[in-house]
């Protein structure tokens, strides 16, 4: 690749040659015109105006450049700039110095030195009588005539020449490039489907469009227009742009109520609401004449930025921040602006002051709120959706299923509780013991030591530290096949400090923590195992008289990683031992020679309360036996009552059954999943409830607003009126006053920057880059129009079709540039590597959120309701638990909600989805795209349960299909048959033949793996909410589950082509 | 590598072309990808004495007045109020805006070490120990007082999230030495509390860096990286006929398309399959001697925590990741210095000073550079009652104490000074974007130079206002 500077490569305009990354650079052709804003403007902004520019607190020497009057003053026998002469122009003498102190930019400015191209232009530009004019995108949006040089239109085509392809193919000839031809009829359908809808077309839909006749093409068009799938397509979109999230963010994160803002921009893209409408309400709703409850939720847009509620945080610092943002996100959505410069000077490039910043923060300066988060940030619109009752109705369904199911579960479960407690009737059982207490062996971290006493009793000596750790390792005995409990004994001894439970101090223990962890024989690893409860014989009153932290009390307490908290007996005056217990989460599965490791913590803030004497025992038993703290349980009742006795008392067997079931797998599945389910459906019917949505309302009193010196919140500076930028469109002061007044600016017909801005993000949506490449920015940094009379045209019309976004769409879908083949020719690639021409269609890969909406819905399992609360996709245990160290923890939903589009799902700002890459944060506004290409990606993909549980049904489709007794006759034709199949719902067309050969090894392969390991094809089959496979088709379910994960990630699967 | 990828390893017919190469032959790159080329080929600046860096994170604020920052004096004035002189209108967070500031004297002794003499408070024992490894830089200073604003500045010199962090930028500029590993790796402690900090995902986003430099969390649970395990029932050599069927179909689209990113596909889901054994063979401490556990302590054994960690750095270094970071949360010691600091302090003294040990045995300290530090300090006066065993510090900016060593950073030397209260600084102040600066410069690369354009705008870690290499530490 050359060492071109990197303005050459991008895009310059009509006006230049286009110069590729391969080619050297083709300067301007002797004769041909200079442009200002296309090869002088971007030199100046990005090597000068650093330092001469807008911003008077970087100004250097007092020049400015950006400025022509400055530009051109005369300084005393010369200018910065002579018109027309060269001698007496010091920027060209200047960056043509020969001399290290004079030449221009400065070597210690790091910025590049002009290429001999750029110093060619400003050469002529200066001899041409050096003309000034705007940078491009401020200059007012007239619509550019069609090109008349451009080739005519195809002559086999009947329609009329669409003005895209005129402006596309005009500047291709200039290059003596073509269109491509039009891709084939299935990828275009797909093409479309993707862009418009976010997932693919059906079989049905394709066999419709058949070859894509014209009248096929705009039926097609229609029918995604028609669909809730394209508003949410579209929602997604905005939502991104709106930083739109779940939860607050920064230190608390909590969770709000939304998501009614969300259906709301779902039903604007539904009835295809105007642009200009749609702006308005979301700015200025609640001042609307009569506003609706709708029109002031739309005001929530500008609610959607992050909030802390962080302890100690002032509130007024973060009120500044929200106002902030707001700006910031108003410049990025509309204007395409990177305001956020401004925040703490005069924008270095373009030409935007400190003062009109804060000006345009004015607008938002006066809204009725305090700086708080979480369900403290008014205002707040009390809103009841209509969408949650038909939610709550399939919910209920769900959980009446899951009734029904437990019942026959726990039925069976009961049946097989009979028939163990006649076998353990029966069993020996003179030696039966519930607790078991292997000899420990026992090390401190501070120093103290020990001697393991009688009956494994452990006896502290030595050193007497203020704090100190016991780690305990107990061999687990062999009688004993899992771990479920340990019981710790705490002894006084006359030796101790008051006869009591420590060696010194006050003879009162304080235990902080205690942690539990399994070794196997075979790893040096300690892993550790989750405590769900502790339960003690006594715990010292909270409210006592004591000379230590009364927040030591609670044996629960010793379960958290806090040492300011803990159990202690402190207060109970009688000496005698006492006893904790602590229950693992789940029962520890052991082999012989797996050892526990316990550690009991004392770490206590009055310290000298360390344990003086102990014994430690562990149980296999569940239930009661570690929730209570006398030693005995059923199993132990049972054999002692049996000693005297043939009868079982009714209250024992409800014991003995209850413990029973508590250690049932297949039947603490089912309850769970109840249990979950109730819980589910219990949060969704709070949603039905009125929600506090965050909008804007104005406070009675405006608040003064002042510049901040560097952008500091507490630094005030001058104070400002409510403004608009001038040099963008100016306007009267009486028409600047209110935030419905910003809006209406933001949309005035004259306003240059918002309908290129709003035509450019649609070009994104349809092409995957804009035609301006840096959406956020349309300033003198951003990139130039790749085709600028194009984006011209497509303004004008969004404005004169009253910002009618599906007429843009619609008139980009009908092009023949759209509907073109996405085949890269090694010569194409060579010329045009980032398809700046647009002689072929883009090829990129699908947003990750499209292609999980699409996984869904390829196999059937995509839920089509619209609206509603939030709903929790599959993501790996422990995301949010482990870096919120268990505040939040993440349950996916179960039933149908589990296969809700992605615009539904959750969003936690300090942990977004897992499944999502490369995705907008949701932190800022975002406009931009992503697409990288790593190996976590294709983990992702190969590996989330949506995906395996996607491949799963769709196998099913296949086994029920190629098991029917006809094409079991046919066994290899129906399974190419099948084949077929799952390609035209993956790829929406038929396979080749090696293709198809390629599945069938696979598919062998897989099949004959599964036939020597049955027990695996059941495994893997048994993903997501599936029951699992039936014995007899498991073999070949895992068969077929293999090719369609091989088809969901084949790269042309995730692909918009 | 195992014996069982290597044999796998050979039925694919792909060449093991790594992550960063394989996007760039790409061919048709985004205007990003360009830039980063072409900035990736000017890098380093010149040559490194730190081929890679261990940031050994405590979230949360410790207390340089109980570990580090000796202040003898205070004892004289406990109780007494900070005088203006002093405070010079620093602000305070609201838990203690308006209220007293009485001085808390250190709660800890503090004991010389070794040759250098370092004082290091009581609770750190093992660091002590190391004192003649380590520099000391005292003067630390950040310009935030909450959490995530000032954790968010730390780690990417910026308090609003959004743009990338340290370890990106050493991912975007230097690239990997490990194709079967990511570039960047955060391991977070494991904890049982419901910390007041939680660790976002921006502390290691990559901004507006490519996604593919973001730091790679690195899990103690059955994923160690999200989405690494294949299904229950599915292993690996069905994965192996599977990818090779996914090759072969993506192979014969690309005929049909000529998209070169179809290849660059294909590699990236072969080092997804070479990650599946390469990460599960890092995390697998089986082995690892008797004696790292004696060196690291018995903590070490148990995955998630940050003894744990501390060794899976070391075997990260020995891989050649660019970039590890360890994040120990709760140091946020608002009240009960004496259960509460305690308690992190053992978590972490044992291991971290193990850490530097083991990577001086094993000749790694030379070329790897290990920075242990939070977001900001806490305040010389006393949180809740200042005479009561309950009281605690405020957040502190204007001063706290960040570690370093390895890298040809001074051994057994302490730099810069704050005040008789260790409140302001008054020798060689370090800003956070200085400790920046100098941590890119032992990469090789100058922070002034080290940009990349977004919006128009060229960021660098470094920020706007002017950072500079503390020469004197080297």
């Amino acid at each position: 690749m050359s060492g071109l500077p990197e303005h050459v490569l991008r895009g310059r305009g009509a006006t230049v040659a286009f110069a590729t990354l391969t080619l050297t650079l083709v300067p301007l052709a002797y004769g041909e015109e200079v442009s200002f804003s296309g090869d002088v403007l971007p030199v100046l902004s990005d090597r000068c105006f650093h330092c001469h520019g807008p911003d008077e607190n970087n100004r250097e020497a007092g020049l400015r450049l950006d400025v022509e009057q400055a530009a051109k003053a005369d300084l005393g026998g010369y200018a910065a700039i002579t018109p027309g002469d060269l001698e007496d122009s010091e920027v060209w003498r200047r960056i043509t110095a020969e001399d290290e102190g004079e030449i221009m930019p400065p070597a210690d400015s790091h910025r590049k030195p002009l290429s001999a191209a750029e110093r060619d232009a400003i050469r002529r530009w200066i001899l041409a009588g050096a003309p000034w004019g705007k940078h491009w995108s401020f200059e007012a949006i007239r619509r550019p005539d069609l090109p008349s040089d451009a080739p005519p239109s195809d002559a086999s085509s009947s329609d009329e020449a669409n003005p895209i392809d005129a402006f596309v193919q005009a500047r291709l000839a200039d290059q003596g490039l073509q269109l491509s031809s039009p891709a084939e009829p299935h990828t275009q359908l797909r093409r479309l489907y993707f862009d418009l809808t976010g997932v693919a077309p059906t079989p049905a839909q394709l066999e419709a469009f058949g070859d894509g006749s014209e009248a096929a093409w705009q039926a097609a068009i229609d029918n995604v227009f028609a669909s809730s799938r394209y508003a949410e397509r579209m929602a997604m979109w905005w939502l991104d742009a709106a930083r739109y999230s779940d939860s607050d963010g920064f230190q608390i994160d909590a969770t709000r109520q939304n998501w009614p803002w969300r259906d709301w921009v779902i039903g604007q893209f539904r009835n295809n609401q105007s642009f200009r409408q749609f702006t308005i309400e979301q700015f200025a709703g609640d001042l609307l004449p009569d506003a609706t409850q709708d029109q002031i939720l739309a005001t929530c847009f500008h609610r959607n930025h992050m909030t802390n509620g962080e302890g100690g945080r002032d509130p007024e610092e973060s009120r500044i921040d929200y106002v902030i943002d707001r700006v910031n996100t108003t410049g990025t959505v509309w204007l395409g602006l990177t305001l956020g410069c401004v925040q703490c000077h005069s924008h270095k490039f373009d030409p935007i002051s400190q003062h009109e910043y804060y000006s345009l923060a004015a607008f938002f300066n006066s809204i009725d709120e305090n700086g708080r988060a979480g369900m403290a940030a008014k205002p707040y619109l009390e809103y009841t959706s209509p969408a949650v009752e038909e939610r709550v109705e399939e919910m209920s369904e769900f959980v009446e299923r899951c009734r029904e199911e437990e019942v026959r579960q726990r039925q069976r479960a009961e049946a097989r509780f009979e028939t163990w407690l006649q076998q353990t009737v029966s069993a020996e059982s003179d030696d039966y013991q519930t607790w078991h207490t292997p000899r420990p062996q026992v090390s401190s971290v501070e120093g103290t030591r020990f001697r393991v006493a009688d009956a494994h009793v452990v006896r502290t000596q030595g050193p007497s530290p203020r704090h100190d750790d016991y780690r305990i390792v107990l061999e687990v005995p062999p009688a004993m096949q899992q771990v479920s409990g340990v019981r710790l004994e705490v002894f006084p001894d006359a030796s101790h400090q008051a006869g009591r439970f420590t060696r010194d101090g006050n003879g009162e223990f304080t235990l902080t923590s205690v942690l539990v962890a399994g070794r196997r024989q075979s790893s040096p690893a300690e892993l550790q195992l989750e405590l769900a409860a502790a339960v003690a014989d006594v715990e010292a009153d909270k409210k006592r008289k004591t000379q230590w932290d009364t927040r030591y009390a609670n044996i629960r307490d010793t379960l958290n990683d806090d040492a300011r908290d803990g159990w202690t007996t402190e207060g109970v005056q009688a000496i005698t031992p006492h006893v904790g217990v602590f229950e693992l989460a789940t029962p520890w599965q052991v082999e012989a020679g797996d050892r526990l490791v316990v550690i009991l913590r004392h770490r206590s803030t009055h310290g000298h309360a360390n344990i003086a004497r102990f014994r430690l025992s562990l149980t296999s038993e569940l239930g009661e036996t570690v929730r209570r703290t006398d030693g005995a349980s059923p199993l132990a009742d049972l054999y002692q009552q049996l000693a005297s006795e043939a009868s079982i008392e009714q209250d024992l067997r409800n014991r003995l059954r209850d413990q029973f079931l508590l250690g049932d797998r297949q039947y603490q599945q089912h309850l769970q999943r109840l249990r979950a389910a109730e819980k589910q459906l219990g949060v969704l019917r709070q949603q039905a409830k009125p929600r506090k949505v965050m909008v804007l309302a104005e406070r009675k009193d405006a608040r003064a607003t002042h510049v901040l010196e560097r952008g500091v919140w507490d630094a005030k500076g001058d104070v400002v009126q409510p403004g608009v930028l001038a040099s963008v469109l100016d306007a009267p002061a009486e028409q600047t006053r209110t935030r419905l007044d910003l809006a209406r600016w933001i949309v005035d017909p004259d306003n240059p920057l918002t309908a290129r801005v709003v035509v450019n993000l649609l070009w994104q949506i349809m092409f995957g880059q804009g035609l301006v490449r840096t959406p956020e920015d349309f300033g003198l940094q951003g990139e130039m129009p790749t085709h600028p009379k194009l984006l011209d045209y497509l303004a004008a019309e969004l404005i004169q079709h009253d910002w009618d976004l599906q007429h843009i769409l619609r008139l980009i879908a009908t092009s023949k540039t759209y509907r073109q083949s996405s085949v890269a020719t090694p010569e194409m690639l060579q010329q045009d590597p980032e398809n700046r021409l647009l002689a072929r269609a883009p090829r990129f890969r699908l947003p990750a959120w499209m292609i999980r909406d699409n996984a869904l819905r390829v196999s059937g399992l995509l839920n089509d309701a619209v609206g509603g609360p939030p709903v929790y996709p599959y993501q790996p245990e422990g995301v949010w638990a482990e870096i919120t160290m268990g505040r939040f923890d993440y349950q996916p939903s179960l039933g149908p909600d589990q296969y809700r589009r992605t615009l539904y799902a959750f969003w936690r700002r300090s942990s977004a989805p897992t499944f999502l890459f490369d995705s907008a944060q949701r932190r800022v506004c975002e406009v931009g795209v992503r697409r990288t290409n790593t190996p976590l990606h294709a983990l992702t993909l190969m590996n989330d349960v949506t995906f395996l549980e996607a491949s799963r049904v769709l196998a099913d489709q296949m086994v029920a299909k190629v098991s029917t007794s006809e094409a079991a006759s046919q066994p290899a034709e129906s399974r190419q048959e099948g084949f077929q199949q799952l390609a035209l719902k993956i790829l929406s067309r038929r396979l080749h033949d090696d293709e198809r050969e390629q599945l069938q090894s696979v598919w062998q392969a897989a099949r004959s793996h599964y036939q020597q390991h049955p027990r695996q094809a059941i495994d893997f089959g048994t993903v997501g909410q599936q029951p699992p496979p039936a014995q007899p088709v498991a073999v070949d379910t895992a068969a077929w589950m293999t090719v369609a994960s091989l088809l969901l990630n084949l790269d042309e699967a995730i692909t918009r082509e | 590598m195992n014996n069982e990828t290597m044999n796998l390893g050979r039925r694919s017919f792909l060449g093991q072309i790594g992550l960063n190469f394989g996007a760039l032959a790409a061919g048709a790159m985004l205007g990003d990808e360009a830039a980063a080329a072409r900035l990736k080929r000017s890098l380093p600046h010149f040559a490194p004495r730190a081929k890679r860096v261990i940031f050994l994170t405590q979230s949360g604020g410790p207390s340089q007045i109980e570990l580090f920052d000796y202040k003898p004096q205070l004892q004289a004035l406990a109780g007494t109020e900070l005088p203006d002189s002093v405070r010079q209108g620093q602000r305070l967070t609201g838990m203690t805006k308006g209220k007293p500031q009485r001085i808390l004297p250190p709660i800890t002794k503090f004991h010389r070490h070794g040759q250098s003499g370092t004082l290091v408070g009581e609770w750190l024992p093992h660091i002590g120990a190391i004192a003649d490894e380590l520099c000391f830089v005292k003067s630390m200073v950040t310009d935030q007082i909450n959490h995530a604003p000032a954790m968010t500045k730390f780690l990417t010199g910026h308090q609003l999230p959004g743009r990338p962090s340290f370890g990106c930028w050493a991912s975007y500029g230097l690239g990997s030495e490990n194709k079967n590993l990511p570039d960047y790796v955060v391991l977070i402690s494991r904890m049982k509390r419901g910390s007041d900090q939680p660790l976002y995902d921006h502390y290691w986003g990559s901004g507006f860096l490519p996604s593919k430099h973001q730091g790679v969390k690195l899990r103690s649970a059955k994923d160690p990286v999200l989405y690494l395990n294949d299904p229950d029932g599915f292993p690996r050599e069905l994965r192996r006929e599977m990818l090779d069927g996914l090759a072969g179909m993506n192979r014969q689209h690309y005929k049909r398309t000529l998209d070169p990113e179809i290849e660059t596909r294909i590699q990236q889901y072969e080092m997804a399959f070479r990650m599946q054994a390469s990460i599960p063979e890092l995390t697998d401490l089986s082995d690892e001697p008797e004696s790292t556990f004696a060196l690291y302590g018995p903590d070490a054994r148990r995955p998630g925590s940050y003894a744990a960690n501390c060794i899976l750095a070391r075997r990260l270094a020995e891989r050649g990741v660019r970039f590890i970071q360890l994040f120990h949360p709760d140091w946020d010691h608002h009240s009960r210095l004496r259960s509460w600091c305690v308690s992190r302090c053992v978590d972490t003294d044992q291991p971290s000073a193990a850490l530097i040990l083991d990577l001086k045995r094993r000749g790694l300290l030379d070329d790897t550079l290990v920075i242990w530090g939070g977001e900001f300090g806490r305040g010389v006066a006393g949180q809740g009652k200042w005479d009561s065993p309950e009281a605690g510090r405020d957040h502190h900016p204007r001063c706290f104490t960040v570690w370093m060593a390895g890298a040809g950073i001074k051994r057994g030397f302490s730099y810069g000074a704050t005040d008789d209260f260790s409140y302001n600084v008054v020798e060689n102040p370090v800003h956070v974007r200085d400790l920046h600066a100098t941590a890119l410069h032992l990469l090789g690369i100058d922070h002034e130079r080290f940009t990349h354009r977004y919006q128009g705008l060229d960021f660098k870690l470094t920020g706007v206002e002017q950072a500079r290499v503390v020469t004197e530490i080297l």
